[in-house]
């Protein structure tokens, strides 16, 4: 026991001491943020683009294409407002800041500004567009974007003509023929003898959709986003749960090679038995990553607990959110396939560096066991969708994916029977690779075995087959 | 108390289905300097390892301190691999108390004793550098040092002089006779013979995995023919006169003329003896010279005697 503290406590502090650790402890957090803020950032930071409109028809095509495109734009508030009011409930403040936020915003772009062209015809514009001459703006003198040319023939069919030296940014282009694609429709629709009105009526039709749930009666069987949650929560620890076990065994894997190119082994080897190198290694790594959980953990509720109190005051249900992390009912049994998992592949990681001197060794065994790992992230997204696939049914009672397979079908309620049956399969299969683990380490260790014994174990098998 | 600190009893071990180690035997005795050598791959390193427990014997039996060797007697040992290495990103005083803590010593009297210790190796002045910083021989003093941290009875120094300057060579010789001093046992593995000679009291000689000799360095010496050089100007038959000596063999001549001779001596022959033939037969000799024979070529000797000639040898 003594080795193995002293080991875990060598390791532990080898990875804790370093700037490095601390480093990527922070920058988890880090990059979430620029997950989500890097779009808002990139969407902001785009150019304002400037075109002009010339519209041949005197007007008609220019009008309706206004037109158009407001009644596009109060319909994407609408499905806004619609969305928002799902995730934090019908809340008169959220909704008037909403309304503010479209009203200032979403009603003009932005990103696209009509002005006065410069010139009618393409001629006069091309120097503008091709960025000879600029355009007097608010902002300066900037480059034309795009030079637009409605006309109408005498059967009614539109032509759209749009010059531009931009051959990608196609948003404007789109825009435009859509806005002008509804114009004909209608116009088309009045010919023929609908009515105005009911055109409008037409266009104003939706179904409603009523999403209920059978196990429950009466106005609470309603399916909120609040039900959708631990679906999504477990999914989410589920891939958490594996970048984690994949990022910290790749650090058992990393610090064994550099020990075993180093011959530090040899001497760890004279004062320890392997068993307890190799425990102590994996004790060691497994306080960095609950070091690390800790941390990210303390932030999450930190930053959990501030968005509650400030969705309080707004009475919005952020809370069911908060609840569906930290619903033991989740938490435990992540842990627990976090542990077994962790142990697993943590020992197989510690077994293949003790086999390579470098990591270019360690990358020939990696690949297959890399190609297994990655299994499980493709079947954590189908068991989102489809929970009852046999192929995700099967796949849990493989006892590699089982702690991710599983964790993600724990809000789904799978039968007892599965619960025990992979759990208790996944626990003997832990026992086995890590004995198994143990004897590789030890032949590496040793300088018995390298890589190319296992290859050999392959080659060899592929002899008897033939 | 045993006097016998390690016993190797008919030992045997393969791998793949060849043998590293045959049917060896060995006892190392209490205060004792014992030389382990043999060419590469001779089996030396398995044999330690067998020793210390790390691996199993397939046949014989192995007894450390009167017991099958496990975590109580290895920390009674101090054992210096032939790979080695250390942390090299950790300091060295630290590395010092964490191989001491290992072997059961407090972490506060490691420290005491890892400071004395490189104190006495000139090495104080790197106690809160970083390993990495260190120059090889350096670093082989403070592996060294990890070694003997936790005072051990039994020291086992697998290859020590290997990758040392012969200045570094000299300072390793120097620690390994005052621990010996110092009353610890010592079992050191070597294919160079010169040091074995200078320190061991007892040498075990081992190739392909069998043991071919047992005993003291004035044993193994005793094994090699003693060997007499001879130059003369006269034109004698040596071949006959000396005969009864031992093996008589003429080299080419001397580039003044001189003809030139060698006799292994014969058991029981006295160079002294050959000297007074030749002056008795009234041989002109320009050079008379007695070889002492050295570690190295009762080595060669034996090996080359044992059948297991083309390894390598320093």
């Amino acid at each position: 026991m003594r080795a193995i503290y002293l080991i875990a406590r060598r390791e532990f502090l080898s990875y804790v001491a370093t700037w490095g650790f601390w480093l990527s402890l922070a920058s988890v957090p880090l990059f979430m943020a620029l997950g989500f803020g890097l779009p808002i950032l990139i969407e902001s930071s785009q150019p304002t683009r400037y075109y002009v409109m010339i519209d041949e028809t005197g007007g008609r095509l220019d009008a309706a294409y206004q037109a158009s495109v407001e009644e596009s734009r109060a319909r994407q508030a609408e499905e806004m407002r619609e969305a928002v009011s799902e995730l934090v409930g019908d809340n008169p403040q959220v909704t008037a800041a909403l309304d503010q936020q479209m009203a200032t915003t979403m009603l003009d772009d932005g990103r696209y500004v009509r002005v006065d062209p410069p010139a009618t015809d393409v001629d006069g514009l091309r120097p503008y567009l091709l960025g000879e001459r600029l355009l007097d703006t608010s902002e300066g003198e900037m480059p034309l974007f795009a030079a637009i040319y409605l006309r109408q023939d005498a059967e009614g069919g539109i032509e759209i003509e749009y010059w531009s030296a931009n051959l990608t940014d196609g948003v404007l282009r789109s825009e435009i023929r859509g806005a002008l694609r509804d114009y004909m429709r209608a116009e088309r629709l009045l010919a023929a003898g609908v009515s105005g009105e009911m055109l409008d009526e037409a266009d104003s039709l939706r179904p409603v959709v009523r999403e209920l749930n059978p196990e429950r009666a009466g106005a609470d069987a309603a399916v909120t986003a609040s039900d959708r949650l631990p679906v999504v929560v477990a999914i989410g620890v589920a891939f958490a749960l594996w970048v984690i076990i994949f990022s910290v065994v790749n650090m058992l894997l990393t610090a064994m090679i550099e020990e075993k190119g180093n011959k530090v082994l040899e001497m760890m080897m004279s004062s320890a038995r392997h068993h307890e190198i190799l425990t102590g290694k994996l004790f060691g790594v497994a306080a960095v990553s609950f070091t690390l959980l800790a941390f990210w953990g303390l932030l999450a509720f930190g930053g959990g607990t501030l968005a509650q109190q400030a969705a309080a005051s707004a009475n919005m249900p952020i809370g069911d959110l908060i609840g569906a992390i930290f619903n033991p009912g989740l938490l435990v049994p992540a842990l627990g396939y976090f542990i077994i998992g962790y142990f697993m592949y943590g020992a197989v990681f510690l077994a293949v560096g003790s086999l390579c001197d470098t990591l270019q060794d360690a990358q020939t065994l990696m690949s297959p066991i890399m190609l297994i790992m990655m299994v499980p992230l493709f079947l954590v997204m189908v068991a989102a969708d489809s929970p009852d696939s046999p192929i995700v049914s099967i796949a849990s009672w493989v006892p590699v994916w089982t702690p991710f397979i599983m964790l993600a079908r724990l809000p789904q309620d799978p039968s007892t029977m599965e619960l025990l049956g992979t759990t208790a399969l996944m626990l003997v299969t832990a026992v086995v690779v890590i004995w198994g683990a143990g004897v590789m380490f030890r032949m590496g260790a040793l300088n018995q075995a390298n890589q190319e014994t296992i290859k050999n174990w392959f080659r060899f098998g592929k002899k008897q087959n033939a | 108390m045993s006097d016998t600190i390690l016993r190797l009893d008919r030992v045997s071990k393969q791998f793949k289905g060849q043998y590293a180690v045959k049917d060896v035997s060995l006892a190392v005795e209490r205060g004792q300097i014992t030389g382990f050598l043999g060419p590469n791959g001779a089996g030396k390193t398995t044999s330690l390892r067998m020793s210390l427990g790390i691996l199993t014997p397939d046949q014989g039996k192995v007894e450390l301190f009167g017991k099958t060797p496990g975590a109580s007697t290895l920390d009674r040992v101090g054992f210096l691999p032939e790979e080695r290495g250390i942390y090299r990103r950790m300091k060295v005083i630290d590395v010092i108390i964490f191989f001491g803590r290992l072997k059961g010593v407090e972490a506060s009297e490691a420290r005491k004793r890892g400071l004395k210790m490189l104190d006495e190796f000139d090495l104080l002045h790197a106690a809160e550098q970083k390993v990495k910083t260190l120059s090889k021989g350096m670093a082989q003093k403070v592996q060294i040092i990890t070694t003997l941290i936790h005072q051990p009875e039994f020291v086992i120094l697998d290859e020590p002089f290997s990758g040392l300057d012969p200045v570094n060579q000299k300072a390793l010789e120097r620690i390994v006779r005052a621990q010996a001093e110092a009353g610890r046992t010592i079992l050191f593995s070597t294919h160079v013979m010169e040091h074995a000679e200078r320190l061991c009291d007892k040498i075990v000689l081992i190739a392909k995995g069998n043991k071919i000799f047992d005993g003291t360095v004035a044993e193994a010496l005793g094994e090699v023919p003693r060997r007499v050089h001879l130059e003369t100007t006269s034109e004698h038959n040596l071949l006959a006169l000396l005969a009864p000596f031992g093996e008589v063999r003429r080299d080419e001549d001397a580039r003044d003329g001189s003809h030139c001779w060698t006799i292994d001596m014969g058991a029981g022959s006295d160079a002294q003896d050959v000297l007074k033939a030749c002056v008795d037969a009234d041989v002109k000799l320009t050079r008379f010279e007695p070889v002492r024979a050295h570690l190295h070529d009762a080595f060669v000797h034996l090996v080359e005697t044992h059948g297991h000639g083309e390894e390598e040898t320093a």
